[in-house]
């Protein structure tokens, strides 16, 4: 048990496993952009880097400038020991719930600390990311509950039939609502670096700005995981788990090099009308 | 819209949207664009001064420093002007290499300019693929002059280096795959439903508005204006090609992306035609080191707008005087009218559709530090410091 949850398929095999996916995600930009792109563990040189690094305190900070990017690194990591990837680790009625409410507080946390730096580059894209939330939440919502719903479940399983069959709205909304969870284009509204420098992340330095890189790395992969228990299948051992886990990985590079950002405004519409569409899917489970 | 709800946004001197340190304060309300305050200033190198302490010939080499894309664009016209105070006319082969490189200036600038539109809308790949090709234009520039930048080629009384008949060939064949490019670029920029939703009706420049704060170049083309010098007032022998000036009218972002893109299949055509109207001949013609009294200027049309040159002579062999104007010095005022009421996010892309070039833009400023008030130096005021 306690194996399951701190080494394999816990803690320590997520953020591993995320920190490799980041390269290879990286690795695969790059090569279709025609580029030689870094090495598949340069991710693991950056954040050993950065955790020497100065760490700067900004004077105007706000309380919760060092908290925060724990507590959200932290949330997403418990949201990654939730999902029952072979089988559950930890299961309790309504853990769904939990999952969503922890992958949404590492997101919140993340822009909580943008705002504790009280840099005015920072709060824009915090509150571009807090509105981000709204957009996009709702079809995440549906996403998880619609296979809760057909099961008439109490908690979450891994289903071994490929829910995408059945639920394909509820699974693209899934797929749709990570693109902004993770901010991968178009959707990388709030650390819009051409607009706002670095975003929210702008007054990170050091080993803070290595866990606000890691929670993004690590809800990655916790939404990959979360994507094949699902929707894909689920996975029985570790080869179908690395699989389906890189197709999906794949399908995310796949939008990283084929769209510009989108503006604020056009992304909220867009999810609203999306969240619209995939209702169709939670109407017919009910 | 009152001053509470209003804050600022530094843009600059250090951004990564722009390579070159400019500051643009922006007044924001919320997302909105309220005011843009624009400094620049920042990269004051004293350029013309220099100018005046060196001789003709050496004047040459620190022009072409003045701006890393549109370098022989600057020599060309700087030639020109000098060669009119000379009162000579240079061969015909050298005329026409001068219009090659000039266009192969133009192919590289813009082709530049397509992926840092782009990389300003995140859009990555874009700006990967299109610096790709712009490799291309490179190579034959670098095969051409020796260099990928600064290429040396212009010099008082003709060109340097010679086109030779494999170079033509080869320049033939790479115009060839510039072209397929480019009809693929134009097809992104109309076609792909991110970009337009991005570029279409974003940086809206009224044709009125650009004629009032004068834009030149393809962002005054974009907005239906002719202004391109190459048909309006020809140099060497643009009079002699066959080429269309490409103005459309949407006055967008995505107008001015259209332009730009159809003005370089213009310029394929210009190369091509250059190299088949080319005569064997010399390339040179030999000048004298002193130049005449008298003061002229000369105007080409550079990548960006019109760029213009004021050459007086005191009859040695150093100039009394180079009076440089650069293009973006007049396309960086509307950007004032363009920003004012659009959303943060397109911020970058609208200063960057103005393919925006600010050391050769800057110019001195004085700002009083206790009240604030900046003002720029006048001649007058120069004459004064002199002891």
């Amino acid at each position: 048990m306690l194996f399951e949850l701190l080494v394999y398929p816990g803690i320590i095999f997520i953020i591993l496993t995320a920190v490799l996916y980041s390269g290879i995600m990286r690795k695969i930009a790059a090569r279709m952009q025609n580029r030689i792109g870094p090495p598949i563990y340069q991710v693991f040189y950056d954040i050993i880097k950065l955790t020497g690094k100065e760490n700067i305190r900004p004077k105007q900070a706000k309380p919760g400038f060092t908290l925060f990017p724990a507590i959200a690194l932290a949330s997403a990591l418990i949201a990654g020991i939730l999902i029952p990837v072979y089988a559950p680790i930890i299961s309790f009625t309504g853990d769904y719930i939990a999952i969503i409410y922890f992958l949404l507080f590492s997101s919140v946390a993340v822009f909580m600390s943008g705002y504790a730096s009280s840099n005015n580059l920072a709060v824009t894209g915090a509150i571009r990311g807090i509105v981000l939330i709204f957009a996009y939440e709702l079809s995440f919502i549906i996403s998880i509950i619609v296979p809760i719903l057909a099961f008439s479940l109490t908690s979450i399983q891994s289903f071994d039939t490929w829910l995408i069959a059945y639920y394909p709205l509820a699974a693209l909304s899934m797929f749709i609502a990570m693109l902004a969870k993770v901010e991968i284009p178009p959707f990388h509204i709030p650390n819009a670096h051409q607009e706002l420098v670095g975003g929210y992340s702008v007054e990170f330095t050091g080993r803070r700005l290595a866990l606000i890189e890691l929670t993004t790395i690590v809800k990655t992969f916790v939404l990959i995981l979360l994507m094949v228990t699902l929707y894909l299948g689920g996975a029985q051992n570790i080869f179908i788990l690395t699989i389906k886990s890189l197709a999906v990985l794949f399908a995310l590079t796949l939008s990283r090099v084929l769209f510009a950002r989108l503006r604020i405004e056009q992304a909220l519409r867009f999810y609203w009308i999306f969240a619209l569409i995939a209702a169709i899917d939670l109407i017919r489970v009910l | 819209m009152n001053d509470d709800t209003c804050y600022t946004l530094p843009l600059g001197p250090q951004h990564p949207a722009l390579v070159e340190p400019e500051y643009l304060n922006i007044h924001l309300d919320g997302e909105t664009i309220v005011n843009v305050d624009i400094n620049i200033g920042f990269m004051h190198r004293g350029i013309e001064k220099a100018l005046q302490q060196r001789t003709y010939q050496q004047d040459r080499f620190l022009i072409e420093k003045i701006c890393g894309i549109c370098s022989s664009i600057h020599t060309l016209t700087y030639c020109n002007a000098v060669e009119k105070l000379l009162d000579v006319d240079i061969p015909e082969r050298a005329k026409y290499i001068r219009m090659i490189v000039a266009e192969f200036e133009r192919l590289h600038s813009h082709m530049l300019w397509v992926g840092i539109a782009g990389y300003e809308i995140g859009f990555d790949t874009v700006f990967q693929m299109a610096w790709r090709d712009r490799e291309l234009v490179m190579e034959l520039l670098e095969d051409l002059s020796g260099n990928r930048v600064s290429y040396s080629m212009n010099t008082i009384g003709g060109v340097r280096r010679d086109i030779s008949k494999d170079m033509a060939k080869k320049i033939r064949t790479t115009m060839d795959k510039i072209d397929s490019r480019l009809h693929h670029y134009i097809n992104v920029f109309v076609n792909d439903s991110t970009i337009t939703k991005r570029t279409k009706g974003t940086g809206i420049l009224k044709q009125e508005d650009a004629k009032r704060y004068s834009a030149i170049g393809p962002l005054a083309r974009a907005s239906g204006i002719s202004c391109d010098l190459r048909k309006k007032a020809p140099y060497l022998l643009y009079d002699t090609v066959d080429f269309k000036e490409i103005t459309h009218d949407t006055d967008d972002v995505e107008s001015r992306a259209i332009v730009r893109l159809k003005e370089l299949l213009e310029s394929t055509k210009i190369i091509r035609q250059c190299l088949h109207l080319m005569q064997k001949g010399e390339l040179t013609i030999k000048v004298p080191e002193t130049v005449p009294e008298g003061e002229t200027i000369s105007r080409g049309e550079a990548p960006r707008g019109e760029i213009f040159y004021y050459v007086r002579s005191d009859g040695t062999d150093r100039p009394y005087r180079v009076k440089i104007n650069t293009p973006t010095l007049a396309n960086i005022h509307p950007l004032q009218s363009m920003l004012k009421g659009q959303q943060l996010a397109d911020l970058p892309i609208i200063v960057a559709s103005i393919d925006p070039c600010f050391s050769c833009t800057d110019r001195v400023t004085l700002i009083d530090t206790k009240t604030g008030i900046s003002k720029t130096v006048d001649e007058t005021y120069l004459q004064k410091l002199k002891r």
